[in-house]
């Protein structure tokens, strides 16, 4: 296994929650690592002397379909557990776009995301964690039902983290029913300013899309609704004038895979550039990428880049991740450009929960400046 | 306190915004759970952040400990200052700092009341939607405290998924800004993890907040029963329907009997065992077809009569009731502490069953009007604090109740938070490595411990919170109820 160049010799694939616990025994570095879709994302991994492949630790623990609750180990991926889900017409809201491969301990980690967030992120529908701490302690955080507010909520810090606190094995999740319907309209427009001004029009308008996407190049507007039929088709209705191609069924679920490998093919470099509703078309006309895919529901703009010198420029006036990037760039420019209060805070719980540095070395916030 | 410390304090606020007045400070000795008193030595109103740092500074200098205050709404002690020293009341920073329709986020001072900021975001079609039932009073920055929930919660989440950011004072009296206007997590999400740490990591003194479009429609059912365990059925069964409602609220007999005794009479059905409002949101399309599935469900677990709310006035009838069952049941009781606790939702015909036998066990009666969506139960028992040893039973019945809902999987709170009254019970849900854990985390932002001591922690952690220099000068009435809830457990 290489990630980031450093290649790790040793691989161990625990099965139970001991066998972690005994493997983080192990001396130096350690990399947990899930479905390894998403590697290329964080600070360059400095060094590794053991990987802790967690995708055999895959068992769906208790599901409790008319609590709407189950509690799934790490390794569980994505689309197991939407296959479990389904027999009970329930799902998780999220589309991440690593896919139905990745595992959620792994979605967790990399706070992993998709164009439908409607209904929020990895870390609205988590309702407890355990993890195994870099000293082998276990801790778990949260409980098992749907609303808690019994102690801190430190799964807040472990989404994102990219496993450098500690080695998530345990996840509860709430869920929702599905959608009774789906359906998707799509509209290319001539220019930016049209697809500014058709998607200003729908987010003025009474209509309530579960996703609005900008995507470029050539400009094209997506809105999806999820709802009841009848809502679902009232929208559908009442969407400003465009030259709409509506898409439902198996038919729509697949052109949603399509912007998944739209997004795969994004590059030499990827980033996501933090914004508001009301500035998407700003930084899209203002920078101009060659391809882009904007969520102008929560002014975010994941967009490439192919000269790296413009990630410093854009974060002088927008908050911007690195979410994907050849190693090199990588090495030269920080992933998330945390600021002064963050990074020191970051610093602070890192040390607090890994003291040697042994997580992931270089991957979060200790390879964020050098 | 110190001469010295007070003229530090005036000299910051000016006079009139320090007070050391026996009288003033009664008013600060609790909060709404009033089981649990210690009057702080001073009491001081800061208008800015700046005077927030200061006041931190001077509480630093002198090692004495400071607890950021609201409305004093809460329901767990945890606006208390239970080691004596400031309360910092923030009601003063009141100001809605302005409304972005267009991006849907409004930015305002923690002690803006919840339900203002609705008010003012009501002329765009925007509102804010967790809604304690204490809304018309509760301050904005308490509910990022406690993470503070609501009946609308089920729908639409927690305090917590509608803080996008904030500015705070740490505890080492830094002024610091977290979070970004679109919510996005660069990083960690700190703000997620202040956002309920009930004011033991930092002083929140700016919240930028997510306003959400108001629904095109409502609709509002009361479903009367006459037996609990319909009732409660009735719940799971809407729950396990897939149905995501905007609110499924349970009441009780007594709950009804003590709400048509009050002003806030809503026209709930005195012959009922027990009765759920219900509401769906979201468009007229497609919503007569749920709320007529939920007529079904509640029609075939043997509901007597389902009664949908014609009008505006109706529904707002409907849920003066539900929000005013608190105040009303100073109609049917003189006093009465209100619990808290979640349980997975398909166990609630036999967790209430359970309370009702713990009830008739102490004989105190307790009342139920809860979050039956989301299994966030509220038990309140209904005592005379002037007979004796009431209190003591309170915390025996407490003590019971809480094993119960964490015996069938539940947790210690929903949404009142752990605060004083609850973290000797902190160890029924979590390991000493869990606590470890959480307390290495609180140390990140409030090493010394200053900050809002004595809570959320067993006491039996407290030595190690509060530096060797600070004045401990716990009340007597805290020490008794130390002794009691180590005795009962």
């Amino acid at each position: 296994m290489t990630i980031d160049g450093v290649s790790v010799s040793k691989v161990l694939r625990p099965e139970t929650v001991e066998e972690l616990t005994e493997s983080l025994k192990e001396k130096g570095a350690i990399v947990p690592v899930g479905a390894a879709t998403q590697t290329y994302f964080g600070n360059p991994l400095r060094r590794a002397d053991c990987a802790i492949d967690l995708t055999k630790l895959s068992r769906i623990t208790t599901y409790n379909p008319a609590d709407l609750t189950i509690h799934i180990q790490a390794g569980v991926t994505l689309g197991q557990l939407e296959h479990a889900l389904m027999e009970n017409n329930q799902f998780l809201p999220l589309d991440p776009w690593n896919g139905s491969g990745a595992t959620l301990g792994g979605i967790v980690a990399a706070d992993a995301q998709g164009p439908f967030r409607a209904s929020g992120t990895i870390r609205d529908w988590i309702i407890g964690m355990t993890v195994v701490h870099a000293d082998g302690r276990v801790s778990k955080t949260g409980g098992r039902v749907v609303k808690n507010v019994t102690g801190y909520d430190l799964a807040r810090l472990y989404v994102g983290s990219l496993g450098t606190l500690a080695v998530i094995v345990e996840i509860s999740l709430k869920l929702r029913a599905r959608f009774a319907k789906t359906a998707t309209a799509i509209a290319v427009c001539g220019s930016a300013g049209d697809a500014r001004a058709l998607i200003a029009a729908i987010r003025g308008c009474s209509v309530q899309p579960v996703s609005l996407e900008w995507i470029g190049t050539p400009n094209e507007v997506w809105v999806r609704f999820g709802e009841h039929p009848k809502a679902v088709e009232w929208q559908l209705k009442n969407l400003p004038t465009a030259d709409w191609k509506m898409v439902e069924g198996p038919e729509e679920s697949a052109l949603w895979q399509q912007l998944r490998e739209r997004y795969a093919g994004i590059g030499p470099a990827l980033v996501r550039v933090v914004g508001l509703p009301s500035t998407v078309h700003e930084i899209i006309e203002e920078y101009r990428p060659a391809q882009w895919i904007a969520h102008a529901l929560n002014g975010i703009v994941l967009m490439s880049v192919s000269n790296p010198g413009e990630i410093p420029r854009l974060r002088q006036r927008y908050r911007t991740i690195i979410e994907r990037a050849p190693v090199e760039v990588r090495r030269e420019i920080a992933t998330f450009g945390l600021n002064d209060t963050e990074y020191e805070l970051m610093k602070k719980m890192k040390a607090t929960f890994d003291p040697q540095g042994r997580l992931n070395p270089g991957r979060h916030v200790d390879g964020e400046r050098h | 306190m110190k001469k010295e410390v007070i003229t530090r304090l005036q000299r910051i606020l000016g006079a009139p915004a320090v007070t050391e007045d026996e009288t003033d400070l009664l008013v600060y000795e609790c909060d709404a759970l009033t089981l649990f008193k210690n009057k702080p030595d001073v009491v001081v109103f800061p208008q800015t952040t700046e005077q927030v740092a200061q006041i931190v500074r001077v509480a630093n200098e002198y090692r004495i400990p400071f607890v950021p205050r609201g409305a004093g709404t809460g329901l767990s002690g945890g606006a208390v200052a239970m080691e004596g020293g400031i309360i910092i009341e923030l009601q003063r920073m009141n100001r809605i700092l302005s409304i972005d329709a267009e991006n849907r986020i409004a930015v305002v001072q923690p002690g803006v009341v919840n339900i203002h900021i609705s008010q003012a975001a009501a002329p765009y079609g925007l509102y804010y939607a967790p809604d304690p039932s204490s809304q018309m009073a509760c301050s904005i920055g308490g509910n990022v405290s406690e993470n503070s929930g609501g009946p609308h919660c089920l729908k639409y989440g927690m305090t917590t998924s509608h803080i996008l950011a904030i500015e705070a004072v740490t505890p080492q009296a830094e002024i610091i800004r977290l979070g970004n206007p679109a919510g996005e997590v660069i990083g960690m999400d700190l703000v997620g993890s202040i956002v309920g740490s009930e004011g033991t990591f930092v002083i929140v003194t700016e919240i930028t907040v997510r306003l959400l479009q108001k629904p095109r429609a409502v609709k509002t059912l009361l479903a009367s029963f006459h037996s609990i365990e319909a009732c409660s059925q009735s719940v799971s069964d809407v729950i396990a329907a897939g149905i995501v409602p905007s609110a499924l609220e349970f009441v009780d007999a007594k709950t009804i009997e003590a709400v048509e005794a009050s002003v806030y009479k809503a026209g709930y059905p005195l012959d009922a065992a027990a009765a759920l409002l219900i509401e769906v949101d979201g468009f007229e399309e497609g919503l007569a077809e749920t709320s007529d599935a939920i007529v079904e469900i509640c029609r075939r677990n043997g509901a007597y009569d389902v009664r949908v709310a014609k009008d505006d006035e109706e529904r707002a009838r409907l849920w003066l009731g539900r929000k005013g069952a608190f105040g009303a049941m100073g109609r049917i009781s003189p006093d009465m502490v209100t619990m808290d606790a979640v349980i997975p939702r398909t166990r609630l015909p036999e967790v209430l069953a359970e309370i009702s036998r713990i009830s008739e066990r102490y004989g105190l009666p307790v009342a139920n009007v809860f979050h039956a969506g989301d299994g966030n139960i509220h038990p309140l028992i209904l005592f005379d604090s002037r007979v004796p040893d009431q209190v003591e039973r309170i915390f025996a019945m407490s003590d019971d109740i809480m094993k119960l809902c964490v015996g069938v999987g539940g947790s210690l709170s929903g949404e009142h938070g752990i605060g004083y009254e609850k973290k000797e019970y902190m160890d029924m849900v979590f390991t000493d490595t869990d606590l470890d854990v959480m307390m290495q985390v609180k140390r990140v932002f409030n090493p010394d411990g200053l900050l809002n001591p004595s809570k959320i922690f067993p006491s039996r952690r407290g030595c190690t919170e509060v530096g060797p220099h600070t004045t401990t000068s716990t009340a007597e009435i805290g020490k008794h109820v130390d002794a009691i809830l180590r005795g009962t457990r």
